[in-house]
């Protein structure tokens, strides 16, 4: 509420002379060097008019000035040419002084046009005229001011684009879709910029502005032509009474989109989570047609993608390896965290390169008005991070950093581990700049670091680390563009010195490096484009083996680098028919060239791919184009609008894939490698048609969704029984071509606000694939459909949080799903002195069931306004019920005999306490 | 040798949060019975191939294949027939293979059907240089290094026969009579005191210097001891054997190793089939299992002495007892093995009366009721 900007002045009303109206005013004299409350004086004294000013505004301004029978119009515009001041003259000879704007002192031509039962005491305020002309932006102060937007004219009639920032008050951070509408007729939401543009009939409008946490916001408008219209919101403090604000309402029934689930930093944060750290893929997991392969693994599956499929996106960087501490937490430091987006079908053009999903996840701009900070403490990790600005109202930067200290689990290790060391860090910082109204930079650089010893034996490292700039610009209302140009790094490292003949380092590092340009395009309400150019130029190290120490006798090696480059094109037309109907048209072309230097090996046609039917190896120079692959991506949704609460909308995309991860362990392994599609491997393919039905209940509080689809895979890599993918030279010899079928429903209930709020959902879904190839005997079940190990039929959600006050709530996760497919034993032989197990085929049978209920409870401190810190605590148990949920089943052939085991990441209920303080 | 030690990190892991129960699911079985071969084809000395049949996992012992045809067949249009023993080994004294050359094996079974194994390079074995051994504080671990000057082996596998000698607490000078409830001396052939136990692998070992610049295998684990084990009670022996494997055969084995004996981590690969390197002619699409390689074979063997491990101490229960020279005594105490009679008590007032017998629990008296054989073997 405080420090809200009014950037219009008022005046102050000092005296007054009686009115005599109708008569022409002339007014005569020299006036040298005069103060100008003296002129304004000795005028009165000639003319029967009034004088209205602020003394404060022109206690130091002195004209000098010769009048001659002038006019009073004339006569002022004389003496105030030299000054910043501005009049306005009304019929009754009243003049109001201003500094900078110019009052109107009559209402526009339409204004009575409106209907009678308008309220008419809004003259009475001040009208003031900003147009397009004037380059200040509007900034928002009072609910009763009359906004002018465009070239005032005295005839309204078409149509004109209003477009702007929306932003915070109290930081200055922009407000991610808040809707934006007027009548419920005329909507839209703010970008990730915190932009709008929306498209009206001219005339008078009340604008409403709804974001979560923020206060509702009317504006009224006089629309003339097309406008700038920029609004800094305050945050809503809510004293006695919650007032439910409900920002995107109508959004999931409206928007043309489908499978696209978005969370606010808030709603992940009430999920319960492991040790207390608030994990976003962790809460991503819990959503409708999300899978993960187990507890150790932060690696999702989205409607039967694997986990390499999933474009992660970290305010436009693209992270290889999403987790910390072998999967058990993400790499994303939650107090960043703005809110994040999930796409599962309706995957917008501007996104490629993966087969299934985008998990967008942006990050908090930092507070432009003063220094913040926050700093949290769980039993693994603390972190603090620190906002502020460079610049007061320009430039702000935001900083976080994130470690552990997880060593002290190693304490309760058997002494043979004492000197295990584990530990990781990740550091965020950015910077935005508002370079003026229309033009803002965003400098994004994210860093996170692994490293894990077992005593002396094997070390393990791995980091990502991306930087990225981005420059958002709108040329006019209707065309805003964002530039990004960025690099992209993930890495690991792998050492043994044990054994110091065999010590060796192994390294596996990919590079990319960014440049995307993506245009938006608001022709009216009706059409609007979204259209760009996109670029990655992929420099992948597949591995090198090097000695350690100089004893060791290990032969370097390392597998020839790779290199690439995908380009793509793009456009999306969003077409609005009517008010009921919506169809966005996107069309992504993408083509992918394999560069040199790099020896190729080809092999024979129509026969298996293995050494001993090579045929040659070419090799490649620097830069030459080996390979190219092209080809055409559809994004196509339609929405119908039965009514405003009832929609049904369709949707049909592919998606092509050019790096492919390489892993034959069920979970992403810190030590997955990834591969670029070559003349042998080919990009993968997928595409997939959805249907969904929304339906919004007792007056848009409860949402619900039911959507289906069917979706195909080609070209998608299973790898060979027994294949060795680590420094492997010939890789394409170790895979197998796959094609995979996946199919379901999702069902969704949710209940965004309120004092009980929450969501249940239930998937019902298959994944099978099915291998091919020339060398049959080489095929997973002789080539036949099987199911992927993430193929969970049923699974079904129930997140619930209770506020019982504001200081104090609770939350509730629990999930069900059918345990995931396994290949089990099914005979036993006598082998090598010891009893063997002969396994099934592969995933024909499938582990017990997973349930899991979490609890936890957030107690904040008091919610005085203006105290230096905001403290609160969170504590809860995760896997309440204790139940051991088997994340694998195997069978082990000890002293001779087959015993079988099944493997808990968790074998008991977890408690955890966090303690987070806000300054 | 340089694989991911995911096992490691996964033991730690696991060890911090996870826990393993055992799993016993409802029985699943496979209908179909498949053939298992198992053996080397040995060049120059007794080589013996063994048949047996997959049986259902909730059943016991093994069916072996019986009364089948088995012949060596090389390159050279040479064939050599090997012959049942009986349960279902095959063998010949010496197949006479010649270094370098390819046979393989076909075998014909007594249901009819035929097996054919792909052709395999008879494989010059290179000598085990040391067996050494290394003391930490869990127990010893005995390792293996070999090399090939003409770095042409690149793949090794090993098997060990273990013997080890035991020696009773007790040295136990009289014997029970069960069926005239007596107890008299022992000849010195019914000594008891010392005895030999012996085990074969029951692992898949392997090694392989692939990745290095000369055809060294250094210090590869062969075999571990906990301390404090009977093995190392007195003096512990290893056999060790090697063989030389051609890169298929090493994947074979490392294959069939991990499906059963290094899963159950978290980041361990998924098992997968096994296939080797024979083939069902009559039936294509029947799984075979096993892998037929031919190489010499070359062994070692070490000595391990309890003197070499000062500080350790094989730990026994073995208290003592008196039981009277009373046949219901006797009866009680010796006819159900209870205890077993040590020494006798003479009385103090009668001298050569023998009052009672001092007895203790029968492994604490005698080894062949811990397994073990008196009978001392060759190399001891």
């Amino acid at each position: 509420m405080k420090g809200v900007f009014f950037s219009v002045c008022f005046f102050m009303l000092l005296f007054r002379c009686a009115a005599q109206g109708g008569k022409p005013v002339v007014i005569s004299g020299q006036f040298e060097n005069i103060m100008l409350k003296d002129f304004f004086n000795q005028v009165e004294s000639q003319a029967p008019c009034f004088f209205y000013y602020d003394s404060l505004q022109i206690d130091s301004v002195f004209i000098s000035v010769t009048l001659k029978d002038e006019p009073l119009v004339q006569a002022l515009e004389k003496a105030l040419k030299n000054t910043e001041l501005q009049f306005s003259v009304d019929e009754n000879n009243r003049v109001f002084i201003t500094k900078g704007l110019k009052l109107i002192t009559t209402l526009p031509t339409q204004f009575f046009s409106e209907p009678v039962t308008r309220p008419v005491g809004l003259p009475k305020d001040s009208v003031v005229d900003y147009g397009l002309q004037l380059k200040k932006p509007i900034k928002v102060v009072s609910p009763n001011k009359l906004y002018e937007i465009g070239a005032k004219t005295n005839v309204v009639k078409g149509n004109a684009t209003i477009a702007g920032n929306v932003r915070n008050a109290k930081t200055g951070e922009p407000l991610v879709k808040a809707s934006v509408f007027i009548n419920n007729t005329y909507s839209t939401t703010t970008d990730a910029y915190g932009y709008y543009s929306l498209t009206v009939p001219a005339g008078k409008h009340t604008l409403n502005i709804l974001a979560i946490g923020m206060k509702d916001t009317h504006l009224q408008l006089m629309v003339y032509g097309d406008g700038k219209m920029d609004a800094d919101i305050p945050e809503q403090v809510t004293t006695l009474k919650e007032v439910v604000v409900s920002a995107k309402k109508t959004t999931n029934v409206m928007q043309v989109q489908m499978g696209v689930e978005r969370l606010s930093y808030e709603s992940i944060r009430r999920v319960p989570s492991l040790f207390g750290e608030t994990d976003v893929l962790r809460v991503i997991t819990t959503l409708p047609g999300v899978k993960t392969v187990g507890e150790a693994s932060t690696g999702f599956n989205v409607r039967g993608g694997s986990a390499d499929q999933n474009l992660i996106l970290f305010s436009d960087a693209n992270i290889y390896n999403p987790s910390h501490f072998f999967g058990m937490f993400s790499s994303f430091n939650p107090e960043l965290i703005k809110d994040i987006e999930l796409y599962k079908s309706s995957i917008p053009a501007r996104y490629g390169g993966r087969l299934s999903s985008v998990l967008d996840i942006s990050s908090r701009e930092g507070n432009k008005k003063k220094i913040t900070g926050s700093a949290g403490l769980g039993i693994i990790t603390s972190r603090v991070n620190l906002e502020g600005p460079l610049v007061k109202d320009k430039t702000s930067f935001i900083f976080g950093a994130r470690t552990t200290y997880a060593n002290w689990l190693l304490t309760l290790l058997p002494d043979v581990y004492r000197n295990s060391r584990a530990s990781f860090q990740d550091i965020n910082l950015g910077i935005s700049h508002r370079i003026d109204s229309s033009s803002q930079l965003y400098f994004t650089g994210y860093f996170s670091n692994d490293r894990f010893s077992l005593n002396s034996d094997t070390s393990y490292g791995y980091s990502n680390r991306n930087f990225n700039i981005k420059w958002k610009k709108s040329f006019s209302s209707k065309l805003s563009a964002v530039f990004i140009a960025g690099a992209d790094e993930y890495q690991y490292k792998v050492f043994s010195d044990n054994n110091e003949i065999n010590a060796f380092t192994l390294r596996f590092k990919i590079q990319q490096l960014q440049a995307k340009a993506n245009f938006v395009y608001y022709m009216n309400q009706r059409h609007s484009f979204d259209f760009g150019v996109s670029t990655v130029l992929y420099k992948l190290h597949p591995g090198s083996f090097t000695p350690k120490g100089e004893s060791s006798v290990v032969a370097p090696d390392e597998v020839e680098t790779e290199q690439a480059l995908e380009s793509a094109v793009y456009v999306t037309h969003r077409f609005n028919p009517t008010n009921k109907l919506s169809i966005q048209t996107g069309i992504r072309f993408s083509m992918y060239n394999y560069l040199g230097p790099q020896q190729v090996n080809y092999y024979a046609p129509g026969l298996p791919v293995t050494s001993s039917n090579l045929v040659e190896t070419r090799s490649y120079s620097n830069g030459e184009s080996i390979k190219t692959y092209n080809g055409p991506e559809i994004r196509f949704s339609a929405r119908y609008a039965f009514t405003n609460s009832f929609s049904i909308k369709a949707g049909y995309n592919s998606q092509r894939q050019y790096i492919h991860m390489l892993s034959n362990t069920t979970a992403i392994a810190p030590t997955d490698i990834w591969k670029l599609s070559d003349p042998n491997i080919k990009p993968q393919l997928g595409d997939q048609v959805s249907l969904g039905f929304y339906k919004n209940l007792k007056s848009n509080t409860i949402e619900t969704s039911a959507e289906v689809y069917y979706k195909r895979i080609r070209d998608y890599l299973d790898y060979k029984p027994g294949a060795n993918l680590v420094m492997n030279h010939d890789i394409e010899t170790e895979v197998i071509n796959t094609k995979g079928k996946a199919y379901g429903a999702e069902l969704l209930i949710r209940k965004p606000g309120g004092k009980l709020n929450g969501w249940i959902s239930y998937t019902w879904s298959r994944i099978l694939l099915q291998s091919s190839g020339p060398d049959s005997s080489l095929l997973v079940n002789r080539g036949e459909y099987y199911p992927a190990n993430y193929d969970k039929p049923h699974d079904f959600t129930l997140m619930g949080t209770f506020r019982v006050n504001h200081r104090f709530s609770i939350s509730l996760n629990s999930t069900y799903s059918t345990g995931r497919p396994i290949t089990l034993p099914i005979g036993r032989y006598y082998y090598a002195g010891s009893v063997r197990v002969l396994y099934s085929d592969r995933n024909a049978y499938r582990i017990p069931d997973y349930i899991r209920v979490d609890f936890s409870m957030n107690i904040e401190g008091n919610h005085k306004e203006h105290q230096k810190t905001h403290n609160s605590w969170t504590i809860g148990i995760y896997n309440l019920l204790g139940r051991r949920n088997p994340y694998s089943v195997y069978f082990v052939s000890e002293n001779g005999v087959v015993n079988g085991y099944r493997l808990s990441i968790f074998g008991s209920a977890i408690p955890f306490v966090n303690f987070n303080i806000r300054f | 040798m340089t694989r991911m030690k995911y096992s490691l990190i996964c033991l730690f892991v696991m060890s911090v949060f996870s826990c393993r129960d055992r799993y016993e699911p409802d029985v699943i079985s496979s209908p179909y019975s498949y053939l298992v071969v198992e053996g080397v084809l040995t060049v120059g000395g007794p080589a013996s191939i063994r048949l047996t049949r997959t049986s259902k996992l909730d059943t016991t012992g093994f069916r072996a294949e019986l009364n089948a045809q088995v012949t060596v067949e090389g390159k050279d249009n040479t064939t050599r027939p090997m012959v049942h023993s009986g349960s279902g080994n095959y063998s010949s004294p010496n197949l006479n293979l010649v270094l370098n050359t390819e046979y393989r094996l076909r075998i014909r079974t007594s249901a009819g059907k035929e097996y054919l194994s792909e052709y395999v390079m008879a494989r010059q074995t290179p000598a085990i240089d040391s067996i050494g051994w290394k003391r930490d504080e869990e127990g010893v671990r005995i390792y293996a290094n070999a090399h090939d000057a003409t770095n042409n082996t690149r793949y090794y596998r090993w098997d060990y026969d273990e013997t080890w000698e035991i020696r009773a607490y007790y040295y136990s000078l009289y014997m029970y009579i069960k069926n005239n409830n007596t107890v008299r001396e022992r000849t010195p052939a019914e000594l008891v005191y010392n005895g030999w136990k012996y085990n074969s692998s029951k692992s898949i070992i392997l090694g392989s210097s692939a990745r290095l610049q000369s055809d060294i295998i250094f210090e590869a684990p062969v075999n571990f001891i906990e301390k404090d084990a009977e093995r190392l009670a007195v003096r512990y022996s290893i056999l060790l054997r090697q063989y030389a494997l051609d890169k298929e055969g090493y994947d074979f084995y490392e294959l069939m190793k991990r499906n059963t004996e290094s899963l159950g981590t978290i980041f361990d690969v998924q098992p997968s089939e096994i296939r080797g390197n024979i083939k069902c002619l009559t039936d294509p699409s029947e799984l075979v299992i096993g892998y037929v390689s031919a190489s010499t074979i070359t062994e070692k063997r070490v000595f391990i002495s309890v003197g070499q491990l000062p500080g350790w101490r094989f730990q026994e229960y073995c208290p003592s007892f008196d039981v009277a020279n009373h046949p219901d005594s006797l009866r009680l105490a010796y006819s159900g093995e209870y205890l077993s009679p040590i020494d006798a008590i003479y009385s103090l007032v009668v001298p050569g009366l023998i009052v009672g017998y001092l007895s203790s629990y029968p492994p604490c008296v005698d080894v062949t009721k811990r397994g073990a054989s008196v009978v001392r073997p060759s190399y001891w």
